[in-house]
């Protein structure tokens, strides 16, 4: 399946694909393949050397503690930042060498809503679809959908400005759920959402996996990676701490009937914090 | 616990992000000193163009000199309603929506601290310009009259008193007005102020009545006109005071300290009468400008989607401007300025002049060009120098889709191209038609503003892409960056350049015709010349600038 290609396959309005469709379809595919990935602002090296695989209808969890160089690498997954060294292929495509290619198939949901304040909902949901030449048809099947199932529906109309943080997510998310990418990238996707749509959310996610969408999401929930990731990698000071499914992890920390959080903890090397739970709780 | 809060500690982040801004830690500020010696640069330049005009006034009989001095009053009244009005404008947004008043006002900060940060960014933010670009204009004033070691003071006085005057009155009165008038929302404020900003022009040209005082013959004797000149101009707009305290110096050495002293009070009286103000009134005006515009207002457009970029970035840009009152109620200020204009070109007693009518329509024709481009420079550095960064946080969207920046910079140079050719084409054919030309000047004035309105705006938008911030508090913040005075610097070195090539060749075909001659050899080698010469420059500076804009926007972060 060509880059393009997948990217058009998916533009077709179709109903929630049987799971094990993706099987056939997608299996064994990399979708993301991030090659010794180094990024430094100045004398300080926010991402240091990652190298990752993601597979195709994979949810991956991207996992560490704040300014480990998560949200660096995401916006170098998403095209907005330039890495100094390694590169990334998107459905085997070099971001570098056809950063519009890459574009065209990926979604990007950033950790903080920022939006056109001035244009209403719909309108928003419009231009986002221009910019990626969304045929007509989807637009219609997806919008209203997507709007109705997040509860924007009677706010279409009205400016982004009067929106509150949730809703501008939520806005956000409709607007690359909409655009039927084969690859999403998603920052923090909780962030802001009440406890409904975070639920929607994670079932809208679930649902575009088995159809086939690979999505790589950062989040400080371990409840989140726990729930969703089928794999996970965990990041400090910019390196790879480790990558692997729960079992993995704990195999990894020795920590055989721990939840993830004590895995974390114990892999990113928070043994302080670890001390201040046990004296607080004493 | 209020009182022991220092006024200058509100302005800390200011001061030192201008400082990191402008004199980076650990670095030679280059950028900073470039800047610098550019502006010097230009600001010469600008002395010694206004010597020569001024000096070729001065030459005239006597009244070239008071007509000399009158412009000079009218400048600074009309320079003194822009600032006010453009104050007004960002003192909307510096004051009730700047998005650090959740911090600030959340903290135990009382509202008159609050007034003396914002106050003092807004003069700098919006008067840095006119204080830059008026000091070698009025600085050539001083040389061409010769006048006294004192006229310097007086000058810096006059320069600075009137500028904290216009943002203490601008600012103080929108404290004011936002809560006096109905609007039920902070926002729609600024449609009110735009409509007192037009009442304001409208009573300041009566009280002065241009058109009378270029007209000797509405007075019995010449005595009493030239007593009407020298009466003082609207004895209560403070630029005036500016303009009479300079203009009596500048005739007869002489000092007025009342004038002085106004000079120096006015500033205190708004200033602490903006404090009270905010004090009193503030809370109220900052709750209402929380809630949206649209409010609960549903908005209709056309509801079919069509897949096309262009369409919808043109269609964000006018929506964002044309849903923004801040935005769209400029809109004003550029009919007053046209109105001005025009105004200024239907009033000049051409048919009084010493030299021969046509010769200098033509001569006005001709540097009509590079006032219109000034025009056009100006209405770019606040238009569309920030429409890069005023994407804000947003820009992502931009990035993120697959839209290579070259496209989306072409698009949005379309957009603002078409309005600006036609305010250029307005003002270029309005004042070429009220000075009566004909001929080979109106086609090379329409032709040179033409090319310098699409050079300036794709610099604008080059300049507004490599400095872009898209963390800038709001637009008028933009203005007050390196980038937007490097623009201003660039546009006006580039408008000499485009004015000094066209000078020969212009003054060639125009003689040429006026005496039905034909053009020698060698005119049509220099016309050749001037064309190709002015079509190279336009070209390399649009594209130049235009390309490191794409290249900053593609690493930009």
């Amino acid at each position: 399946m060509s880059l393009i290609n997948s990217g058009k396959n998916m533009r077709q309005p179709t109903g929630e694909q049987p799971a094990g469709e993706k099987e056939q379809t997608a299996a064994g595919r990399t979708a993301i393949q991030i090659e010794h990935l180094t990024k430094r602002f100045g004398d300080f090296k926010a991402v240091d050397d990652v190298s990752l695989t993601i597979k195709t209808g994979e949810i991956f969890g991207f996992l560490g503690p704040n300014g480990a160089g998560k949200t660096t690498t995401i916006k170098m997954l998403a095209g907005l930042l330039k890495p100094d060294h390694g590169r990334i292929l998107l459905n085997g495509v070099d971001l570098a060498a056809d950063p519009l290619a890459c574009k065209q198939i990926t979604g990007y949901i950033p950790d903080r809503p920022y939006l056109y304040e001035k244009l209403t909902g719909i309108e928003f949901l419009q231009f986002i679809a221009s910019l990626y030449q969304l045929a007509p048809a989807t637009f219609s099947a997806n919008a209203d959908h997507l709007l109705q199932l997040f509860g924007l529906a009677d706010w279409r109309r009205h400016l982004i400005e009067s929106y509150s943080h949730g809703m501008r997510q939520k806005l956000i998310m409709a607007s690359v759920l909409m655009l039927e990418q084969p690859l999403i990238v998603v920052d923090e996707p909780m962030i802001g959402l009440d406890p409904k749509s975070a639920r929607l959310v994670k079932e809208l996610f679930r649902s575009r996996a088995r159809q086939g969408v690979t999505i790589f999401l950062s989040t400080h929930s371990l409840e989140i990676a726990e729930e969703l990731c089928d794999r996970i990698a965990i990041i400090v000071n910019g390196r790879i701490r480790t990558v692997g499914d729960l079992a993995a992890l704990r195999k990894e920390a020795r920590l055989e009937h721990s939840d993830l959080e004590e895995i974390f903890l114990e892999l990113t090397g928070a043994y302080e914090v670890q001390e201040v739970v046990a004296a607080l709780r004493k | 616990m209020e009182k022991s809060l220092s006024r200058t500690i509100l302005l800390q982040p200011f001061w030192r992000s201008t400082r990191n801004r402008f004199f980076p830690p650990g670095a030679f500020p280059l950028r900073t000193a470039a800047a610098l010696l550019f502006g010097l640069v230009i600001c010469l330049a600008l002395y010694l163009v206004g010597v020569r005009v001024v000096g070729y006034f001065h030459r005239q009989s006597e009244l070239g000199i008071i007509l000399s001095l009158k412009i000079f009053q009218m400048a600074w009244i009309t320079v003194f309603a822009m600032l006010v009005f453009s104050c007004m404008v960002s003192a909307v947004s510096t004051l009730f929506l700047s998005q650090d008043n959740e911090i600030i006002f959340s903290a135990p900060v009382p509202a008159d601290r609050l007034f003396f940060m914002r106050y003092i960014t807004t003069t700098i933010y919006t008067s840095w310009m006119m204080v830059a670009f008026s000091l070698p204009i009025f600085a050539a004033y001083g040389r061409v009259f010769d006048a006294g070691p004192l006229y310097w003071p007086l000058m810096f006085l006059a320069v600075t008193a009137t500028a904290a005057i216009a943002t203490g009155f601008g600012t103080t009165a929108t404290v004011l007005l936002v809560n006096l008038f109905p609007a039920r929302r902070t926002k729609d404020i600024i449609l009110y102020l735009s409509l007192c900003f037009g009442i304001f022009i409208y009573l300041m040209f009566r009280l002065i009545r241009p058109e009378d005082l270029v007209n000797p013959d509405k007075y019995s004797q010449f005595l009493d006109y030239l007593a009407a000149i020298s009466n003082p101009a609207a004895p209560y707009v403070p630029a005036a005071w500016a303009a009479n305290l300079l203009s009596l110096y500048l005739l007869d050495r002489q000092v007025d300290w009342l004038l002085v002293g106004l000079l120096a009070t006015t500033p205190l009286v708004f200033f602490f009468a903006g404090e009270w103000a905010m004090q009193r009134w503030f809370f109220s005006g900052y709750s209402k400008s929380q809630e949206s515009f649209g409010g609960y207002r549903q908005f209709h457009g056309p509801t079919r989607y069509r897949p096309s970029a262009w369409r919808w970035i043109f269609r964000k840009e006018a929506k964002t401007f044309l849903r923004d009152s801040a935005e769209w109620s400029q809109l004003f200020m550029i009919g007053a300025l046209i109105v001005v204009y025009l105004y200024n070109f239907k009033v000049l007693p051409l048919d009084r002049s010493p030299i021969r009518e046509e010769y200098i329509a033509n001569l006005i024709a001709f540097l009509n060009i590079g006032l219109t481009g000034f025009v056009v420079a100006s209405l770019a550095a606040r238009f569309v120098y920030p429409s890069i960064g005023g994407e804000g946080g947003a820009f992502y969207l931009v990035q993120a889709a697959p839209l290579s920046m070259g496209r989306y910079l072409l698009y949005k140079y379309i957009f603002y191209v078409l309005p600006f050719t036609a305010l250029s084409v307005l003002l270029l054919a309005a004042s070429n038609h009220l000075l009566k030309i004909e001929g080979p000047m109106w086609w090379i004035s329409l032709a040179s503003g033409l090319l310098l309105t699409w050079t300036l705006v794709a610099m604008a938008l080059g300049f507004g892409a490599i400095h872009a911030d898209f963390k800038a508090e709001n637009r008028a913040a933009a203005l007050g960056g390196i980038g937007a005075i490097l623009f201003l610097f660039t546009a006006i070195a580039f408008e000499l350049v485009i004015i000094l090539l066209a000078g020969r060749p212009a003054y060639r075909l125009v003689t040429a015709n006026l005496h039905g001659q034909t053009l020698q050899t060698g005119d049509l080698i220099g016309l050749a010349a001037w064309i190709g010469g002015s079509l190279a420059t336009a070209t390399a500076f649009s594209l130049i600038i235009l390309k490191k804009g794409i290249m900053k926007l593609e690493e930009v972060a």
